[in-house]
């Protein structure tokens, strides 16, 4: 296995049967290497399986054929040693806890000492601008403040992998602007490798280093597109004819829709 | 996988069952009065209460008559009139809603104190004890009963998806249209989830109120007037038959409710 | 505008609510007692009742209206208090036990069910004969009746946190241990205290009617006796009033409870 590859999938399928039977195909043959360092998307309409396939390199499901590794070992494995970060559509944040406390939940399981915790959590506060609210209780934060409370919460446990299930899809356009640009921040300054699901083209173009375009009945991959675009990435570059290309490469890619 | 599924069902059903007879073996061999301490005679083992519900059969369907047409009555009359209140207080909506906090205030006022007060009421309406006693325990139910329903149907008649009533507007509906075809429909499940606590409700309040009755009848009154005169099996086989009573009416509810909800989503 | 405020306001729509109760009850007490013979039997005024409470006249033996009430509301909130308590950690463990282990539910269930269905309080002289005690079956019925809506309403809060909560104490690689205390059980504290308002009423009506079964000094006993005769009818109404209060500020009081455990502001899902 290549030095640099931090997720390797290796002919990867999922079914399962429905309640009356029947057998549902997810996904089907997906192979996938997935280098340290890179922002990759993985990219579909419903039902193309994105979500299961997130899924699967989580530990949150087992595939039914094929194989996975990350870092060299089982997602499992991995999941033990806390090398993931999640983040979900939703924030998922405790009500009865306040913003810092949230942050600061995955280091209590983890039995990081007590200053070492705030401390980090402070930290991580600060990487995606909410310092000032540590103290507030998430029923008082905009839906994009949650997300990136959320984000906050997942980087806190210094994760070598940041999987992240469409973020943003459940917030406004605005929103979703400033996070994109927060987000690709974030990443250059952590260097983590960045898995990211999405049905929006042009949010996955703009954050990724490469598309995984996914299409549906059953789910598998249909093609996987590199993104030349210069680093860093600014707002104007949607502007540019080489977006606009790049977004209907993107498009063409998709079959059976 | 079908296994572990057919494998998850029986073992629903197999697991409490066990337990249950295993409860049934050690009441009948007098395990479970060792255990908390009672005799024979206050808790008479099942075989002796089964034979006196045999011999007794006759009167028993007397007094569970009486009782269960005190239940429904009441549970009928609490319904229709918690589900009229909530109308009223859909309609006015500010002062509704007040209306209704208090309304379920009500329902933390203890019943005992409620059936005296009742009899003393209907103590001039009638020459005859036993229209008067059933007049008093019929209200003292439909009272019991009338907070959770109208609690529940406020909600149903108020609580809409979003976007609903928009919609009833944009096609300039009267409002006792939206009523029939938009509150009404909606507001049913909300009355099945007050059934669910009025049907039990029901029965509780038949009997305590036949506790404080005039009469003496129906089927609370008779645990009572049993265990006074030392008649243990009998009381219990009178405790047996209320609680069958309590079972039978909620399940015939769960049944109706099936039907009635039949093709509804889910939310 | 600060008046009018105050005049839509929840408060005063609830206060006029109680005066127009109360103007009606006093509308009847006037008809009762121009057609009654007794009308303190019936329905006395409201201003009869109060002052019978505050006057210093002996209503029974040595003891005046007040000081018989709060004798005798001792005797049996104190049971009934205990009585909820055990009732409620009973109920609480039930819950949890069920929410550890599928054997344990499917145990359970079905009885869970059967417990909502019986006539409980209906099951009152029974257990009163059982236990041969006032006092020990005050405390068994109010923790019988405590416990179904507690352990009913904690399971469902427990049922009823988001998949993407657990998932994420899995993603962290938790215990269970740590599941639980961090997750599951303050997630399901607003439902528990929805089983505690419902079940606190419950508790003290049922001691109030084990007390009716049987002589004693009792709020029930007091209310049985002055129907019979034994003391003046107000004695009754009075009873009557003050267990409607005490049923009706015991779910209040739990209300407070859970504001002060619970300061923070729910975030509705709706966003």
């Amino acid at each position: 296995m290549d030095e640099r590859t931090e997720i390797m999938l290796d002919n990867i399928g999922m079914t399962y049967k429905t309640n009356d039977g029947r057998d549902v195909t997810a996904l089907t043959s997906v192979t996938l290497d997935i280098r340290k360092g890179e922002f990759i998307s993985l990219l579909g309409p419903s039902g193309c399986g994105k979500t299961t396939l997130l899924r699967i390199i989580a530990d949150l499901l087992t595939p039914t054929q094929g194989n996975i590794s990350v870092g060299g070992e089982t997602p499992r494995q991995a999941r033990l040693k806390q090398r993931y970060g999640i983040v979900f559509q939703s924030a998922v944040l405790y009500d009865w806890r306040t913003v810092r406390k949230n942050v600061m939940l995955p280091l209590e399981i983890m039995h990081v000492p007590k200053e070492e915790r705030i401390d980090r959590a402070d930290k991580m506060l600060e990487l995606v601008g909410l310092s000032d609210f540590a103290n507030h209780f998430p029923g008082q934060l905009s839906g994009g403040m949650q997300q990136r409370v959320g984000i906050a919460r997942a980087l806190a446990i210094r994760p070598e992998i940041l999987l992240m299930d469409e973020p943003f899809s459940a917030l406004d356009e605005f929103t979703r602007e400033k996070l994109h640009d927060d987000l690709l921040r974030i990443w250059r300054k952590t260097n983590k490798t960045v898995v990211f699901v999405t049905h929006n083209i042009s949010e996955a173009v703009y954050l990724s280093d490469r598309v995984c375009v996914l299409s549906p009945h059953p789910g598998r991959l249909s093609a996987v597109v590199d993104i030349d675009l210069p680093r860093p990435r600014t707002a104007q570059l949607k502007s540019t004819p080489e977006f606009t290309a790049l977004v209907a490469k993107v498009r063409s890619s998709f079959e059976g829709v | 996988m079908k296994t572990k599924r057919i494998l998850s069902l029986v073992s629903s059903f197999v697991l409490p069952l066990a337990f249950g007879t295993m409860i049934y073996i050690l009441w009948q061999t007098e395990i479970l009065h060792r255990i908390i301490g009672a005799d024979t005679v206050t808790l008479p083992l099942p075989s002796r209460i089964g034979e006196i519900i045999g011999a007794n059969s006759q009167s028993i369907a007397e007094h569970t008559k009486i009782t269960l047409k005190v239940a429904v009555g009441g549970l009928l009359a609490g319904s229709i009139l918690g589900y009229l209140i909530a109308v009223v207080a859909a309609v006015f909506r500010k002062w509704g809603a007040g209306g209704l906090a208090l309304v379920s205030a009500f329902n933390a006022i203890p019943i005992v104190a409620l059936a005296p007060v009742v009899n003393n009421w209907t103590r001039d309406m009638s020459g005859e004890v036993d229209i008067r006693s059933t007049a008093a325990k019929i209200i003292v139910v439909t009272i019991f009963c009338t907070a959770s329903m109208s609690v529940n149907a406020y909600r149903g008649l108020t609580e809409l998806k979003p976007f609903s009533e928009d919609l009833m507007k944009s096609y300039a509906a009267p409002k006792i249209v939206v009523f029939a075809k938009l509150r009404l429909p909606n507001s049913l499940p909300y009355v099945f989830t007050a059934l669910r606590v009025s049907v039990p409700s029901s029965v509780i309040g038949a009997l305590v109120a036949e506790y404080f009755a005039e009469d003496t009848v129906g089927v609370g009154r008779q645990i009572r007037e049993n265990i006074v005169k030392g008649q243990y099996p009998t009381a219990w086989a009178y405790i047996a038959v209320a609680c069958l009573i309590g079972i039978a009416m909620f399940v015939l509810l769960t049944i109706v409710e099936r039907i009635v909800l039949k093709n509804r989503r889910r939310t | 505008m600060k008046i009018k405020k105050f005049f839509s306001s929840q408060k005063f729509i609830v206060f006029v609510w109680v005066l127009g109760i109360a103007v009606i009850w006093e509308i009847f007490a006037f008809i009762v007692a121009a057609t009654k013979r007794t009308p303190v039997n019936v329905l006395p005024h409201l201003w009869q009742i109060i002052e019978a409470f505050f006057s210093d006249k002996k209503v029974s033996g040595k003891m005046t209206m007040a000081e018989l009430i709060g004798t005798a509301c001792q005797e049996t909130l104190l049971r009934a208090a205990i009585g909820f308590a055990i009732g409620t950690v009973l109920g609480y463990l039930l819950a949890l036990l069920m929410n550890l282990s599928r054997i344990v539910e499917k145990i359970a269930f079905p009885y869970l069910m059967l417990i909502q269905m019986i006539p409980i309080l209906g099951m009152a002289p029974i257990i009163l004969s059982i236990t041969g005690d006032i006092n020990t079956s005050r405390i068994v019925i109010a923790a019988i009746l405590t416990f179904y809506p507690v352990s009913a309403n904690t399971l469902a809060g427990f049922k009823a946190v988001e998949q993407e909560k657990c998932e994420l104490m899995y993603s962290y690689a938790s215990s269970r241990f740590q599941l639980y205390t961090k997750t599951l059980i303050p997630s399901c504290i607003p439902y528990f205290f929805t089983g505690l308002k419902i079940s606190a009423p419950m508790a003290i009506t049922a001691s109030i009617l084990v007390d009716t079964l049987q002589g004693g000094n009792g709020l029930g006993c007091m209310l049985s006796q002055s129907l019979k005769g034994g003391m003046t009818r107000l004695v009754f109404w009075d009873i009557v009033l003050i267990s409607a209060i005490i049923g009706i500020l015991s779910y209040q009081v739990m209300g407070l409870i859970e504001k002060l455990i619970c300061p923070y502001k729910r975030t509705k899902k709706a966003d």
